[in-house]
């Protein structure tokens, strides 16, 4: 596989495996850096990059506050999610449940590299599903709430989904999305989530995550069953960051991973994950890995993705998007809805999703 | 050069192009919009305003038309940003309202290496007074005033402070004016250069003052405050200028900012200084003449 990036692509790409080399851009290059960094969410990520580098004050000022207002933000929203965990942590005390935190929250717990200037705004955890009536219920007691969502959308996620309506503090901001298991009820992947809560482990800070594996499987399950990886390339970096973590903390994490996959029936995500992940990233996965994967996609899918995949991935150029990366993105879109559904039940929901969109707005 | 000086068709047809790009103090902005009318308001009202180039521009803005299905016979604008509309459209006729709007939520939504309060800020004699206060206490009207009786423009709107050096930086914007207060300023200050009223906006009817041109000019010099005054005006009452304690100006203050929570613990530092090193006080006012006369007698004792 080859990777053809256009101009844009390869400015920020550039930025974020050679931060050093930022030092270089002129001020038209950093201006379209910016803008691109911007929309997939990693000015925090390079903020950081360059401190550790010692290179934030060689770069233009314009950059250097935006980098910095941007990181400021990213850590306040650490911050109040780290402390809706402790928060929650504290409402289910007396309910002897497991909490597995997710994503953002999780890569912090287990100190990934790159999890310091990573921005998220939610809280994402993940419980045994036959304790979801009972945390709901509790939570609810507590001075939690459910945001006002529409009739439809209350039963997609109830029927449908893999995490129920939103929950947030009346006196706080933090959504908490409370996950049940990794995909859609409806999703072609059908996953055992006592698997991965049984293998959790406690970090040093008493709080759950997902064990290593399953935190990458996790991840590569998101991008590649259930979203449309539209400007999901800070997604990819997350993979990146956690296999050469784990694999750089564990001499055997390939052969484990590898197994989880095929135990979990996650071939299909994972390859894909570890394909583009060192396609774009120059991952250091040992050749040959992702053949061990039981499930591996078909041929064709493969060649399909492959003229996709970076077209969605890499933000659109803010002033002249192509059509062929305005495509790509609507293929994957169209694609993460049909992997996610059966065609009964996708046809209405993408009538109504299209029909709202040429509803007068309130 | 300033916008001024580049002949009409040519800002015309740059703006509906590749855009303008223009320094609003410390932020650099790019407008992109094919409308006409906006146009002809930009070109008057941003005159004095640098173009910039070989320079970093930070917020990329776009004006553009669009077609309502709820409401095919009227004609809407959208304000987008890097291609996203951060509000639903606006009524074609108040797209610099929409315009302005867009640029301030921007900037209030993006700034964070610089704390901000929400507040109007004008200079004199080197030290800048510190006005915050809600909508509809009179700040812009009152800082209208302030800047064409001497006083140095800082801004209207945002209070911008270095939280590492405690120097404000002027961001001298459009001014909007808001219903009454624009027969106020064109009664009490015939020489303020207003562009067209704009009528059933969310906040009634609004008329932009142009910042005076050596206002625009001194963008880059930078003062320490050393008066603080929450200023509220009110139908007929006598000027009441009553200093505040520390703890009643700090709470005010603090809860007056726009992101002293996501500044956290620098923002209650630099909160802190600033009041001490302050004098703060409450302002009650209704009549301009009296409140200059007060500024004057306070900023000359210094």
């Amino acid at each position: 596989m080859k990777l053809n990036l256009s101009h844009h692509h390869q400015l920020l790409l550039n930025a974020i495996v050679n931060p050093g080399t930022l030092v270089r851009y002129n001020h038209a290059e950093w201006e379209l850096l910016l803008r691109l960094a911007r929309k997939v969410k990693l000015l925090g990520f390079l903020a950081v990059e360059l401190e550790k580098r010692k290179l934030l004050n060689t770069i233009p000022v314009r950059a250097l506050n935006q980098l910095r207002s941007s990181l400021i933000r990213a850590k306040k929203q650490q911050q109040l999610a780290f402390w809706e965990l402790d928060r929650i942590n504290w409402a289910l005390k007396f309910i002897q449940v497991p909490i597995i935190a997710l994503k953002g929250v999780a890569y912090q717990l287990a100190e990934l590299p790159t999890a310091e200037g990573r921005f998220f705004v939610d809280l994402d955890i993940l419980i045994p599903k036959d304790n979801l009536d009972q945390v709901e219920k509790t939570l609810l007691k507590e001075g939690w709430k459910h945001r006002e969502i529409s009739p439809y959308d209350e039963h997609y996620y109830r029927a449908w989904s893999h995490e129920i309506p939103a929950l947030i503090h009346q006196e706080r901001e933090t959504e908490i999305d409370i996950h049940h298991t990794i995909s859609p009820i409806t999703s072609k992947i059908k996953i055992d989530s006592c698997l991965l809560i049984d293998a959790a482990i406690t970090t040093q800070s008493g709080y759950k995550t997902l064990n290593p594996s399953d935190m990458v499987l996790h991840c590569a399950v998101n991008l590649f069953q259930n979203n449309d990886l539209v400007d999901n390339l800070r997604d990819l970096l997350d993979l990146h960051d956690q296999l050469q973590y784990f694999a750089s903390q564990d001499s055997s994490f390939w052969d484990k991973l590898i197994i989880r996959a095929n135990q979990l029936r996650l071939g299909c995500p994972l390859y894909y994950g570890m394909q583009y992940s060192r396609l774009i990233f120059q991952t250091a996965i040992p050749q040959n890995t992702e053949q061990h994967l039981t499930q591996k996609p078909s041929l064709i899918s493969q060649l399909i993705m492959q003229q996709l995949v970076p077209l969605a991935l890499f933000p659109l150029h803010p002033d002249k998007a192509s059509k062929r990366a305005r495509f790509a993105r609507f293929f994957l879109y169209i694609r993460s809805h049909w992997i996610r559904m059966p065609f009964y039940l996708l046809i209405p929901h993408l009538l109504y999703k299209t029909l709202l969109r040429f509803r007068p707005r309130k | 050069m300033i916008v001024e000086q580049i002949p009409v068709d040519q800002f015309v047809a740059q703006l509906s192009h590749s855009g303008i790009r223009v320094k609003l103090g410390p932020v650099n902005v790019r407008i992109q919009t094919k409308l006409p009318h906006l146009a002809k308001q930009l070109r008057f009202l941003y005159a004095y305003y640098d173009l910039i180039e070989n320079e970093i521009v930070d917020i990329h803005t776009h004006i553009l038309p669009k077609f309502s299905f709820s409401n095919p016979l009227s004609s809407f604008i959208r304000f987008t940003v890097d291609g996203q509309s951060p509000f639903p459209p606006f009524p074609a006729d108040q797209a610099l309202a929409a315009l302005e709007w867009g640029i301030n939520l921007v900037i209030a939504v993006r700034t964070n290496h610089l704390l901000m309060f929400h507040s109007a800020a004008v200079e004199r004699n080197g030290s800048l007074i510190l006005l915050p206060a809600w909508p509809g206490s009179g700040k812009t009207t009152l800082c209208t005033a302030l800047i064409h009786k001497g006083y140095r423009l800082f801004s209207d709107e945002f209070g911008l402070m270095d939280p590492l050096s405690d120097f404000f930086t002027p961001i001298p914007r459009l001014m909007p004016l808001k219903n009454q207060s624009i027969q106020v300023i064109r009664d009490y200050l015939p020489e303020a250069v207003l562009g067209e009223e704009i009528h059933n906006t969310q906040k009634g009817t609004i008329a932009h003052v142009r910042p005076p041109r050596d206002h625009v000019l001194k963008t880059d010099q930078v003062a320490k405050a050393k008066w603080i005054i929450f200023p509220k005006w009110t139908a007929n009452a006598p000027l009441k200028l009553e200093q505040l304690p520390e703890s009643e100006a700090f709470l005010l203050l603090a809860s007056n900012s726009f992101n002293y929570e996501i500044l956290g613990e620098s923002a209650f530092k630099a909160v802190t200084r600033l009041i001490k090193k302050c004098q703060c006080y409450q302002l009650v006012y209704s009549d301009l003449d009296s409140a200059l006369a007060m500024f004057n007698k306070l900023t000359d004792e210094a």
